[in-house]
């Protein structure tokens, strides 16, 4: 097999099953005995070793195998999630990590044999062993078998372990007629056989592999009954398994490993039959005798006798036959797509909506005066363009979350480096940005949050002294506020020592003391950001290399964005990165203002009032309004834009309250059209910068429409 | 905007394509290296609060870029929309800007040789909008620096 056109889907899905894996274990450590998370995990760690075992990667097939035999124990019960624990899986998660990036630069998994790392894993599964000694069957040689599983082995494990569940075909209701066919065709020689298959759980076209099966069967010989009917299978009306009896010439083995070549069959049962009763040297043909015969009354006691035999072991093969069905991960519903593609493609929609503009223009003047028809269709292209529009646009808004999913973890990590007790909480990792953007946050961020966790929180005696709870605490939260995304890296911390920053930018010589004297606390703080400035009083391998906070600024700056920072000495600082919403999509307003659309996000429009031309009061010369206990200046749009309002004179006045902050102001406009979600454009820096607009959209029709910042008119 | 042309061979007959425009009854020369498109007039959404010769912005294929008068932009009186009136697309300094023309005749060759520099006249407050006279037999075109006209700094590397 080529590998290498897959490389890249392999890095891809490796990256990501590794991604979910670190949010996954941290669950664990919160909640050891969460099935779901355990059930998870195992999945992803299941996955990860197929795919590297079949990319040819043994390594770290290796090292996901054993971390999954340790899953595979956490799972049985047999062994408690401990910090340890958590802690050597972390650190295969690097080590797997590691393979990773080596792929992605040699397309080789490099050679580093992490061979401690799999002792340690293996300590965890021989302290298990050993306490559970006395069990018949060790769980980690029954793991290990499980997940090595070759193919002939199956048969045997499952015939022994499984045969009174796995042959449903006993179930079936053999009639006189059929029962008459076959015995004549044994008579013949042909033998008969019941067999039951079972379709992987994961398999999403089990109509078509049932259609395999059969087709694969009646090349051997002929199926005389099936349950449930080949109707219902291939109408998908069936569980995971089906049963049928079949005579064929050939020998049971032949037919069962043709029902097995089928891929996603997860496994095939099957005996010969026998009516006669009389003894069968074959090797199944005892037991198949038995049951017919025990059809009637009960379970023979051989039969029992297997079953109490099996009890012990009961857990085991449930447990198994629920791996081997998660072998597949459940199959994504998502494709990747090369960004420049999704760029492309929007072009070739925004170019669709200008032709059908014209189009739209023909039909209003000449053609479309005489053809309704030709109008209908024009209104329909109309509809589905600018629903292809939309659609292409919110492609390629992705939530931070796959962004800050990787935080908790960095946090847990730095915690025990730092030896200081921190916890991260995040709020709004489902806020959307623009792919491009999303990219380029992580560093950022990463930055932020080493520095609120080594500069900032204080260590534990500290805390203690000043009367804070010994745990500290980050904070990051992300939100959209307006026409930005806003994400605050907030700690609990010391906050900035102003004087400190001063006493170090002195130092360096970056500036006099007369100059420090005259700083506001602001632009102390903005010399923070400044190049190879640091006021760690060392340097740790986590920052205070004096690099960081001006790629953080800079990096912001290059999205368009801006950082601030409040702090307070004692209390903690807050760093606030703002982002435009550039290529964003938000949920705006509509409004007419003198005969011009614009659009107001309204996020920051609290409530939309009616209110008569007679309860507008002037106080000072402004016009206000008081509406339930708060007195609103109003904000006349018209006069704002420069434009001749519409409406008469003494009309109902149509107002938008906005608030920022504390304050509240009462936008009038002329008349709404409605609620849209939109797509910001940028203007370009020909446009100049202009206070009131804070970008343009195009609608649904070509026509472009501005975005007013309803915060400028506060 | 020296570098646009094409003088790297130092051959004064090497030529440079201009886009020949017209603004009232005088014709333009804007270099076909900044020129991404050429459409026709249509609507313009005004943006308040922007320049007097900023008549707003079009939806130019999914993009929003804004439209100049550049006749306003050049001290020139405001003229009316004709038959043949044109926005020519420049895109300078990675950012795209619309220029309302009255008219867009053609592509023209202009040699180097044929290039008379403009005397720096500082009475006129558009003097250094101008780059050069172009010489075409009889034919004279006044040849713009649009870096100097969108007021952008090129750095030349």
């Amino acid at each position: 097999m080529d590998v290498n056109q897959y490389l890249e889907i392999f890095i891809d899905e490796a990256g990501e099953h590794l991604e979910n894996l670190n949010t996954q274990i941290m669950n664990l450590e919160q909640d050891g005995e969460n099935m779901d998370t355990i059930n998870e995990i195992f999945r992803a760690a299941h996955s990860l070793k197929g795919m590297s075992g079949t990319m040819g990667f043994k390594r770290m097939q290796t090292l996901t195998h054993d971390m999954e035999n340790v899953f595979s124990e956490v799972r049985n019960g047999t062994v408690k999630v401990t910090t340890e624990m958590i802690d050597v899986l972390f650190r295969c998660l690097d080590a797997l990590e590691e393979y990773v990036t080596n792929i992605r630069e040699t397309a080789d998994e490099g050679d580093n044999d992490n061979e401690a790392l799999i002792k340690a894993v293996n300590d965890f599964l021989a302290n298990a062993e050993g306490k559970e000694s006395g069990e018949n069957a060790s769980p980690k040689d029954s793991a290990s078998a499980q997940a090595n599983e070759a193919p002939s082995e199956a048969p045997a494990s499952d015939a022994s372990a499984g045969s009174n569940d796995k042959h449903k075909w006993k179930e079936i209701k053999i009639g006189n007629v059929e029962k008459g066919a076959i015995e004549d065709a044994v008579k013949e020689g042909l033998h008969a056989y019941g067999i039951s298959v079972y379709v992987q759980e994961s398999c999403l076209l089990k109509a078509a592999r049932a259609f395999l099966v059969f087709r694969a069967m009646e090349d051997l010989g002929e199926v005389v009954i099936s349950v449930p009917s080949v109707q219902d299978i291939e109408d998908e009306r069936f569980d995971k398994d089906f049963s049928v009896i079949y005579l064929t010439e050939e020998p049971l083995d032949k037919v069962l490993s043709a029902i097995k070549e089928v891929s996603e069959i997860e496994d095939a049962v099957g005996d010969k039959i026998d009516f006669s009763q009389t003894a069968d040297g074959a090797q199944d043909g005892g037991e198949a005798k038995k049951d017919s015969a025990s059809e009637a009354d009960g379970n023979t006691q051989g039969n029992a006798q297997a079953q109490a035999a099996e009890k012990p072991q009961a857990k085991q093969p449930g447990a198994g036959q629920a791996k081997k069905a998660m072998g597949k991960p459940i199959v994504n519903r998502t494709v990747r797509v090369d960004i420049e593609k999704l760029d492309s493609l929007m072009n070739l929609v925004s170019e669709l909506i200008i032709s059908k503009n014209s189009l739209v223009s023909v039909a209003e003047t000449e053609i479309g005066q005489s053809s309704l028809a030709f109008n209908e269709q024009i209104e329909y292209l109309e509809s589905v363009t600018t629903s292809l529009h939309e659609s292409v646009m919110k492609v390629r808004m992705v939530p931070i979350e796959s962004v800050v999913t990787k935080f908790p973890r960095m946090i847990r990590d730095l915690s025990k480096k730092l030896d200081k007790k921190m916890e991260l909480y995040m709020t709004g990792e489902d806020t959307e940005l623009d792919r491009t953007v999303v990219d380029e946050i992580g560093d950022p961020l990463m930055h932020l949050l080493r520095n609120s966790a080594d500069h900032g929180l204080e260590s534990a005696e500290v805390r203690a002294k000043r009367g804070k709870p010994e745990v500290g605490s980050i904070f990051l939260d992300a939100y959209q506020d307006g026409n930005n995304v806003v994400i605050e890296v907030r700690d609990d911390g010391n906050g900035i020592d102003v004087e400190a920053v001063k006493k170090k930018a002195i130092e360096k010589g970056k500036i006099t003391e007369e100059q420090a004297e005259a700083m506001t606390e602001k632009e102390a703080i903005d010399l923070l950001f400044q190049p190879s400035f640091s006021t760690a009083k060392q340097v740790s391998d986590v920052s205070g290399r004096g690099v960081g906070l001006d790629v953080v600024k800079s990096k912001i700056e290059s999205l368009s964005g801006e950082v601030e920072v409040h702090t307070k000495l004692g209390e903690g600082s807050t760093f606030t990165i703002r982002l435009p919403l550039t290529l964003a999509i938000i949920q705006t307003l509509m409004v007419i203002v003198g005969g011009e659309k614009y659009a107001i996000s309204l996020g920051s429009i609290q409530t939309i009032e009616s209110i008569p031309i007679s309860e507008v009061k002037t106080v000072q010369g402004k016009e206000v309004i008081y509406l339930r206990g708060n007195v609103i200046p109003l904000v006349r749009l018209t006069k704002e834009l420069e434009v001749e309002s519409m409406n008469a004179p003494d009309a109902d006045l149509l107002i938008l309250i906005a608030k920022k902050g504390d304050r509240y102001a009462g936008i009038v406009v002329d008349e709404m059209i409605g609620q849209m979600e939109i797509v910001i454009k940028s203007m370009g820096k020909y446009i100049g910068k202009s206070k009131l607009i804070s970008g343009a959209t195009i609608l649904g029709n070509g026509e472009v429409a501005l975005i007013l910042d309803a915060n400028a008119l506060i | 905007m020296d570098y646009l042309l094409n003088n790297s061979s130092a051959d004064s007959a090497e030529a440079t394509k201009f886009v020949k425009i017209r603004l009232d009854k005088e014709w333009y020369g804007i270099p076909i290296a900044i020129v991404e498109n050429i459409v026709r007039m249509q609507r313009i959404t005004r943006v308040p609060g922007s320049d007097f010769w900023i008549k707003g912005v079009i939806n130019l294929r999914g993009k929003v870029v804004p439209v100049y008068s550049l006749r306003l932009k050049m001290g020139m009186e405001e003229g009316e929309e004709l038959r043949s009136t044109r926005i020519i697309i420049l895109r300078v300094d990675g950012d795209d800007v619309g220029m309302i023309v009255d008219e867009v005749r053609e592509v023209v060759n202009v040699r180097n040789e044929d290039i008379e520099k403009m005397y720096y006249d500082s009475t006129n407050p558009y003097a250094s909008y101008l780059y050069g006279v172009g010489k075409m037999g009889d034919d004279l075109i006044t040849l713009l620096d649009m870096f100097e006209v969108l007021g952008v700094k090129v750095q030349m590397n």
